[in-house]
């Protein structure tokens, strides 16, 4: 477009018509349907298609001059909207992007330009004007990626010198009287109205002081009596007071073939009709005149231009990438992050949506609980989500474990954690989610039988620190309490987030681990003398020694917070002893693992939310008539359910300084010793852990009247 | 209309009479019926010329945005020079051996033009209009919730941004299902209910919607014409006969 910057301006004599050319303007209905049309249509078909567009002239100052294509410009027999005028193109889709590139530019406009000039030449145009403004697009739609290419031509034909202006555009008003401007507006209307259209393109005018008549082009011969001076219209989409619009172009082009010589001069209307602040006016059209050349049929085919330039100015192809509102995997992305924006923008204004989405879960178990907990982990928008499991997906689970199906059973049942990470992401492609067939070692299950044994335990204590080294928050859902022992061990050393959720038949509990202060400040305020607490006022028996008084119970910070071992004055590892009653009792009531899965999920959400996260002081139940913590409300120790109740309570405990997986002395061992000391634990019996943390001195013979360890996960 | 709220009734009514305005001085405004319903929806197009400043950016990158959504011209070149597409390339350039000069240079782009389309929809929830809009870029690619805020004119930005809630938001339209975004109705009865009171004190009849809609729609780029709303002020009575086409009977019209 450099072709009028230059330095003089030019006299008067010399001054050449230039038109300004279409700009393509694209719906993203376009797109969809292309994409439809490839699929289901066209697939390899790369014939050229018709398809159609249209173009306005009632824009306002400013607006470049556009040829727009919706979803319907496949289908010819659309309604053109009111008040536009349809052009007719065609649509050359290529099946790759070298063919896109190599395809013939100059073969297709010559093509299309020869078509056009023979239908001047026999005259067809002055019937079948829509000859005069047909379009070439070329596409190729890149579908893997969804980025689309494409380029415009809008053929037209050139006259070689060019055509003289005699008489410089003029605003319609400055030419026309007011009542010669309302008499040309009835006219066009009444044209309309007989055409049975809502807009003519092109038409011929005559004038006098107070009247205006009309004709449709093709009435040239009989309308046009003297031709010394004629006067045409066309519909112009142009806003440029100084330029007509493109679609003239051809126009004159016919013009000078079919009586070029016999005109003198010729006057064209560029005609505006554009409604602003309600009012409708057509004074702002634009007149001229010009001497028409003439273009005889027998110098052959002018020469033709019209590919157009892309954004930067320059002869070439556009792209436009709609991945984002196309590409389904890209979707389902935007809608989950809807969803969850609707319930910030809607109900939790300060809700820290990104704290949630980029958190990190790591779940120990994929079974009930498991299984729940990541399909609400899903609902918040977690992206990245691990299973550890070693068990096998059996019979029984699918109806209880709505990440596997019936399929995943057969020839002895696929992994769970593996199956369940691969079903996540059918579910929601956009989630990262693995996972780990291993098993986790146990305290009172020994790993020493053979070096070989004892060499794999140790790399699964190494899988599972590594793997809750690179997680934020640690999910305990496993179906035994003696599991649970190393995860709580390595992730209090590490100051992980830890939420814990078991079972019982109706009974659940639902916790988060006490998160301990960075190892440097340990020590220094930890208050031996505050060595327990009661858990619950539903657990007193099995409880550590337990202090009574709700007084001490409260506003405990998350540090001093106890862990799910500290309650008990057992160590884990023993289930042969005075437990076989809660170990073979493994189900539950089938909602359970739902509300205590959600819980779970929905704990560790207001946690986050919370601006100290794992150090915010417990909400208990007293707290639910105060001021919330944070703005989903609050955050406890706790939630033990009692679904025979249909009740739920917060309890909140303190750490216990002899607690066989939280208290200082296991976690110095641990961190001092490594895998030696976790081997001594698996390899021992209960005692050691007992006399380690001198709970041994402390024990009573006491029996829990409530276990929290159950799974209804029959697999054995 | 003794509050700040309309029901769905008076409503429809006033759509009516908005629509009847608008064919008559081709504003641009059609009714859409949804499929198997006698609900509906305004429906409006427009193009807006956008100051380069506030128009979608195509250079930069936002830090921490996950996609290339902003940087469509950066990937247009990567992806030709790795594919190929050059636009030196003589294969791409069919008028390179002939300039045309017949063609008129484009004014200085300092602007770029966007394709808006409003939707007026009634909530039964907060008993007001709410403008849906969604707008794309004259290559047919949508605009982000982020590329909408910068459309938005710097005088009503702040204003916007400082309600309670955001009030540009994005939501799903409840006809198309699509995702739309749309004018936060929660502060609409509050700003109605002085506009009606001072009508009735003038003993004068509004178009609830005209009204409203003088509000809001200048905030996304909307404006309703000063002759719509004197033509409320000159016909207090409304004719009642005027219906609101029901799916298919009337061709749409269409204004950009
Ligand atoms: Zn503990």
């Amino acid at each position: 477009m450099t072709s009028d910057i230059s330095g003089a301006p030019p006299s008067a004599a010399d001054l050449k018509l230039q038109f300004a050319p279409f700009s393509s303007a694209l719906e993203a209905g376009f797109w969809h349907q292309l994409t439809q049309k490839k699929l289901n249509d066209y697939k390899l078909d790369e014939s050229p298609k018709c398809i159609k567009g249209y173009y306005y002239n009632g824009d306002p100052v400013g607006l470049p001059t556009r040829l727009t294509l919706e979803f319907s410009a496949f289908d010819v027999d659309a309604v053109t909207p009111a008040r536009c005028c349809p052009a007719v193109g065609t649509l050359y889709n290529t099946n790759t992007l070298d063919a896109f590139k190599n395809i013939d530019k100059r073969a297709l406009l010559e093509k299309e330009a020869k078509e056009m000039w023979n239908a001047i030449c026999s005259g067809a145009a002055l019937k079948e004007q829509s000859l005069l403004s047909r379009f070439i697009l070329l596409t190729f739609a890149d579908l893997k990626k969804y980025h689309f290419y494409y380029w415009f031509c809008f053929p037209a034909l050139c006259f070689p010198e060019g055509i003289k202006i005699i008489q410089q555009p003029s605003l319609l008003e400055a030419v026309f009287s007011p009542k010669q401007v309302i008499a040309l507006q009835e006219a066009y209307d009444d044209l309309c109205v007989t055409k049975g259209n809502t807009a003519v393109p092109y038409f011929l005018i005559k004038y006098t002081d107070h009247t205006v008549q009309m004709a449709p082009l093709e009435d040239w011969e009989s309308f046009f009596t003297m031709t010394k001076k004629v006067t045409v219209g066309f519909y112009d989409p142009c806003t440029l007071s100084q330029h007509p619009g493109w679609p003239l172009r051809n126009l004159l082009a016919l013009l000078a073939n079919q009586w070029g010589s016999k005109l003198d001069v010729v006057e064209v209307l560029c005609f505006r009709d554009r409604t602003l602040q309600g009012s409708r006016s057509i004074q702002h059209s634009v007149v001229f005149q010009i001497k028409l050349p003439g273009l005889s049929s027998n110098s052959g085919c002018p020469k033709s231009v019209g590919w157009e330039k892309n954004a930067k100015g320059a002869m070439g192809p556009r792209m436009v990438n709609l991945s984002e509102c196309m590409d389904p995997k890209r979707l389902a992305e935007s809608s989950v992050d809807l969803n969850l924006k609707l319930m910030r923008w809607r109900l939790v204004p300060s809700l820290d949506l990104d704290k949630v989405v980029s958190t990190k879960c790591l779940l120990l178990g994929a079974g009930t609980l498991g299984c729940n907990v990541a399909r609400t982990l899903m609902g918040w928008g977690v992206r990245h989500i691990t299973f550890v499991d070693n068990a096998k997906i059996s019979y029984s689970n699918p109806v209880r474990q709505p990440l596997y199906e019936f399929e995943d059973c057969l020839g002895g049942g696929k992994s769970k954690a593996t199956a369940a990470a691969e079903r996540l992401s059918k579910i929601f492609p956009g989630v990262n989610a693995k996972g780990y067939n291993m098993s986790i070692p146990m305290p009172g299950h020994p790993v020493n039988f053979s070096q070989a044994t004892l060499s794999l335990a140790q790399m699964d204590v190494e899988q599972l620190e590594k793997l809750i080294s690179e997680h934020d928050v640690v999910f305990l859902l496993m179906d035994t309490r003696e599991s649970r022992w190393l995860p709580t061990v390595i992730a209090a050393s590490k100051r992980k987030l830890v939420v814990n959720a078991a079972l019982g038949f109706d009974t659940f509990v639902v916790m988060r681990h006490g998160l301990k202060k960075p190892p440097a400040s340990r020590g220094v305020d930890s208050s031996p003398s505050c060595s327990s607490a009661s858990s619950s006022p539903s657990t007193p028996a099995g409880s550590a020694p337990s202090v009574p008084g709700s007084s001490l119970f409260s506003n405990i910070p998350g540090d001093k917070l106890g862990c799910y071992f500290c309650n008990d004055v057992v160590a884990p590892g023993d289930s042969t002893r005075d437990r076989t009653l809660d170990q073979q009792c493994t189900v539950s009531r089938p909602g359970l693992a739902m509300i205590a899965g959600a819980l779970a999920v929905e704990l560790m959400v207001s946690m986050l939310q919370h601006s100290e996260g794992g150090y915010a002081v417990a909400s208990s139940s007293d707290d639910r008539m105060n001021e919330p913590p944070t703005s989903l409300g609050l955050v406890p120790h706790q939630i033990r359910g009692f679904l025979s109740r249909f009740d739920n309570v917060l309890p909140a405990s303190l750490a216990f300084d002899k607690c066989t997986a939280c208290s200082p002395i296991v976690l110095d061992n641990y961190e001092k010793e490594g895998f030696d000391f976790l081997s001594k634990v698996f390899n021992s019996s209960h005692s050691f852990l007992e006399d380690l943390t001198g709970l041994t001195l402390l024990h009573q013979e006491t029996q829990a009247a409530e276990i929290w360890d159950m799974s209804d996960d029959e697999s054995i | 209309m003794s509050c700040g709220v309309v029901d769905e009734e008076e409503f429809c009514r006033c759509c009516r009479l908005l629509l009847q305005h608008s064919n008559g001085v081709g504003d641009g405004w059609s009714w859409e019926a949804v499929r198997g319903s006698d609900e509906g929806y305004l429906k409006k197009t427009l193009l807006r010329s956008v100051p380069a400043e506030r128009s979608v950016p195509q250079k930069h990158k936002e830090p921490g945005s996950d996609s290339e959504k902003f940087d469509y011209c950066h990937l247009q070149t990567e992806e030709q020079e790795k594919q190929g597409v050059d636009a030196s390339s003589d294969s791409l350039r069919p008028d390179a051996e002939e300039e045309d000069d017949g063609v008129c240079g484009a004014p200085a782009g300092s602007s770029s033009v966007l394709q808006f389309e409003y939707h007026i929809l009634y909530s039964c929830s907060y008993r007001t209009p709410v403008l849906y809009f969604r707008a794309s870029t004259l290559e047919g690619r949508s605009l982000t919730l982020e590329d909408v805020w910068r459309t938005v004119h710097p005088n009503y930005r702040l204003g916007l941004q400082s309600r309670p809630l955001d009030a540009i938001t994005q939501q799903e339209h409840p006809f198309l299902g699509q995702a739309f975004f749309y004018l936060h109705p929660c502060r609409t009865e509050e700003f109605m209910k002085p506009l009606l009171q001072m009508a009735r004190d003038q003993n004068r009849q509004v178009n609830y919607v005209l009204s409203w809609l003088s509000v809001v729609g200048p905030m996304v780029g909307l404006e309703v014409s000063l002759e719509c709303l004197k033509q409320q002020q000159l016909h207090p009575t409304t004719p009642q006969q005027l219906r609101v086409p029901l799916r298919g009977s009337i061709q749409q019209p269409k204004t950009l």
